[in-house]
């Protein structure tokens, strides 16, 4: 069964560049949020797996979802994507649950150690 | 002259390239006010020079008095960039980063300074940024003070600024406790404009 995995980005662009640095191969469904509430709301259907997570959105941003989560059972792996490489904003989403940082622009090469790290990708 | 208009994909990306620019900003930022630096989604419009004034009061409510340092940058898509905060603004960003700075030669930082140093990193930053994921490499000249305590009206008139399109771009920024607030605006011909469009439609279309 694919797993299901949540791409949640205000950018159109962002989530085209996150999905393409995705490896090929990766047996997922994606589904896709444009702001923090749509990303929880996927959350709350069973959709997220994973769920790549933007910081800076409109409509709960990525701290606001990663609260959220913390008050629900958290069965997800949250991996934070973002422009905001301040080493405080790092320390801040781990505080909150995130498995894992990364920067933005995405590349492949950032993403396949992490997801083969949590056992998501063989 | 009618307002240069972005499709809504090439705006979409250009908001993203911003957001990547300023999170490289914020990082330098940080450093250089030992702070953490929060940020909010960056929000960019373009519109002819004319207009500008009217445009920024509207995305910002500026009604005060604003300092504003100007910097020229140069590739294929070439232009200057203003960097604009209200003069008070300034002042309390002065007090906030008093300590740190009164350990240094200076007595204190003067706001001219300090203005100086914001707008450095910011233009650095931002412009550096969004043109390098445009695939252009810009050159800067020497940053000049316009003035520190204009009216955006100032900032714009006819003659002092030979542009002809202005990309709005609001950087939000707040600092701890205190909001602080800078907006960039890249001022361009609408040559360079239209170089900037083909680039994010290039961008878009390599996805």
């Amino acid at each position: 069964m694919s797993l299901p995995i949540v791409i949640a980005d205000d950018s159109l662009l962002a989530r085209k560049v996150l999905t393409k640095a995705l490896p090929a191969d990766w047996d997922v469904e994606v589904s896709y949020a444009s702001n923090g509430r749509e990303a929880l709301a996927l959350y709350r259907q069973g959709k997220a797996s994973v769920m790549f997570l933007d910081l800076t959105m409109p409509d709960m941003n990525g701290y606001q979802v990663l609260e959220a989560l913390q008050h629900e059972d958290l069965n997800t792996f949250v991996i934070v994507v973002s422009a905001d490489i301040q080493p405080m904003a790092q320390s801040r989403v781990r505080a909150l649950g995130a498995a894992a940082f990364v920067a933005k622009p995405v590349t492949p090469e950032a993403v396949l150690p992490i997801l083969k790290e949590y056992g998501l990708y063989v | 002259m009618s307002e240069p208009v972005l499709t809504e994909d090439q705006r979409d990306a250009l908001q993203e390239v911003a957001n990547l620019a300023m999170g490289q900003a914020a990082t330098r930022l940080a450093r250089l006010l030992d702070s953490f630096i929060e940020l909010s989604v960056p929000r960019v419009r373009v519109v002819a020079v004319s207009e500008a004034a009217q445009a920024l009061r509207e995305m910002t409510g500026i009604q005060d008095p604003v300092s504003a340092v100007r910097q020229g940058f140069r590739s294929d898509i070439k232009g200057e960039a203003l960097v604009i905060c209200r003069s008070d603004s300034v002042e309390d960003l002065c007090a906030l980063v008093s300590d740190p700075y009164s350990r240094s030669a200076y007595e204190s930082v003067s706001q001219k300074e300090l203005m100086f140093d914001v707008a450095n990193v910011l233009t650095g930053a931002c412009v550096s940024c969004i043109l390098d994921q445009l695939g252009r490499t810009p050159v800067f000249s020497a940053p000049g003070l316009l003035g520190d305590a204009l009216t955006l009206d100032e900032v714009f008139q006819p003659g002092v600024l030979q542009w002809e399109v202005a990309l709005l771009v609001e950087v939000n920024f707040t600092l701890e406790d205190q909001s602080f607030r800078a907006h960039l605006v890249m001022l361009m011909a609408e040559e360079s404009i239209r170089h900037m469009n083909d680039a994010l439609d290039a961008l878009l279309s390599s996805l």
